[in-house]
């Protein structure tokens, strides 16, 4: 026997669970016989047993929420469809500054480009600088800058040149 | 979702054979709206009695019960149907309450000593005549003191109770609703039963009829 602290009553633990079951006449098993034998000759469990059909005579006094109706079911969906497009929305507004600088990117790169091809088609071959090529000849000698190492200097001035 | 989904004739709305939970399922996952709208229309009844068993049946339970569709819509490609699509539900139903009673800080007190007389002793008439009052003014009053006497018991056995003796879920539910062991609930449901006529005899005693529905019941 097991102490019931709130009630100050005492109630067999062993069937406790099975009470419930009893009381909703869903009782089955092997436990069954010896259980309800018990709960017959038991004051203490007959009497917890007694209010148990008692509170459930009192409470189901009371209704059942009654059905939302159809129109819960569409204001639902009204809901879900709002929601839906306030995401797509947030998705897109989330893209949206990447995709703007994608496009200004683009365009300032295409203007450029046009800019370049059509300098170089223009003044691309004045523009090139004049280069004058230098081909060595016997009469010029490549290393005509060069002193002679040969060359005794002259005088002081030629010394230091 | 495909709007175009909701012009095709679905095999639930043929009339031959009513689809299962199990093929609304997929055919939302794959995105017919149609589809998740009979699983709302199947559904809203026992998530609106869940929520309002929960919340006290506050003006809130219509806004949660919308919020508890949505956020299944949501999450419905991530569910694997492991569990049933009613379960699956009522979890997140269960969540979402108490989500709102946390932000909301306190749930609304009640004490049994709110209780007048008259209230008293017109249960204790019902409870004889074993007769539900007649007309919805009479029925929400009954429903008022039966809440307020529900309410000297702990929240998740004042929950229990509710669920279980006026919404009608049965005891395997509850017990996955509210991930608690099978037998746990049933101890949990019969000790509160018993706290419940405590508090009934407590407010019949001064009025002298202590054993009135008692020895009704017997016979």
């Amino acid at each position: 026997m097991a102490m019931d602290s709130e009630n100050g009553r005492t109630a067999c633990r062993k069937h406790e669970a099975l009470l419930e079951d009893y009381l909703n006449e869903e009782l089955s098993g092997a436990e069954a016989p010896s259980a309800i034998e018990h709960w017959q000759n038991c004051p203490v469990c007959s009497a917890l047993l007694e209010d148990a059909r008692l509170s459930r005579r009192l409470l189901r006094v009371a209704e059942p929420s009654p059905d939302p109706g159809p129109s819960f079911a569409r204001l639902v969906m009204t809901r879900i469809r709002t929601v839906e497009h306030e995401r797509v929305a947030l998705r897109a507004n989330f893209w949206q500054p990447f995709v703007s600088f994608g496009w200004r990117f683009l365009a300032t790169a295409t203007v450029a480009l046009i800019v370049l091809v059509s300098y170089n088609a223009r003044w691309g071959h004045d523009a090139q600088p004049n280069v004058v090529t230098v081909r060595p000849t016997e009469a010029m000698p490549m290393d005509i800058l060069a002193p002679e190492p040969t060359t005794v200097a002259a005088n002081g001035d030629e010394v230091l040149f | 979702m495909a709007a175009s989904a909701q012009t095709l004739t679905l095999p639930f709305q043929a009339g031959e054979k009513r689809a299962d939970d199990r093929e609304l399922v997929q055919l939302s996952q794959s995105g017919m709206e149609a589809a998740f709208e009979e699983l709302v229309r199947r559904h809203q009844q026992r998530v609106f009695a869940l929520v309002a068993g929960i919340l006290h049946r506050s003006d809130d339970v219509e806004d949660i019960a919308q919020q508890v569709f949505l956020k299944a819509y949501l999450g419905i490609k991530r569910f694997d149907q492991r569990a049933a699509f009613s379960t699956w539900l009522y979890k997140i139903a269960v969540n979402e309450c108490w989500d709102y009673l946390r932000k909301r800080k306190v749930r609304p007190l009640t004490y049994e000593a709110d209780l007048s007389e008259e209230q008293v002793s017109r249960l204790d008439g019902i409870v004889s005549s074993s007769r539900p009052p007649e007309g919805p003014s009479a029925r929400a009053e009954t429903r008022e003191i039966l809440e307020r006497m529900l309410g000297v018991l702990p929240e998740q056995d004042r929950q229990l109770l509710v669920l279980k003796e006026i919404e009608g879920f049965s005891v395997q539910e509850l017990a996955e609703i509210l991930h608690l062991n099978v037998n746990t609930v049933k101890v949990r449901l019969f000790r509160a039963r018993g706290r419940i006529m405590e508090t009934y005899r407590r407010r019949l005693n001064p009025l002298g009829k202590g054993h009135a529905a008692s020895q009704e019941g017997k016979e």
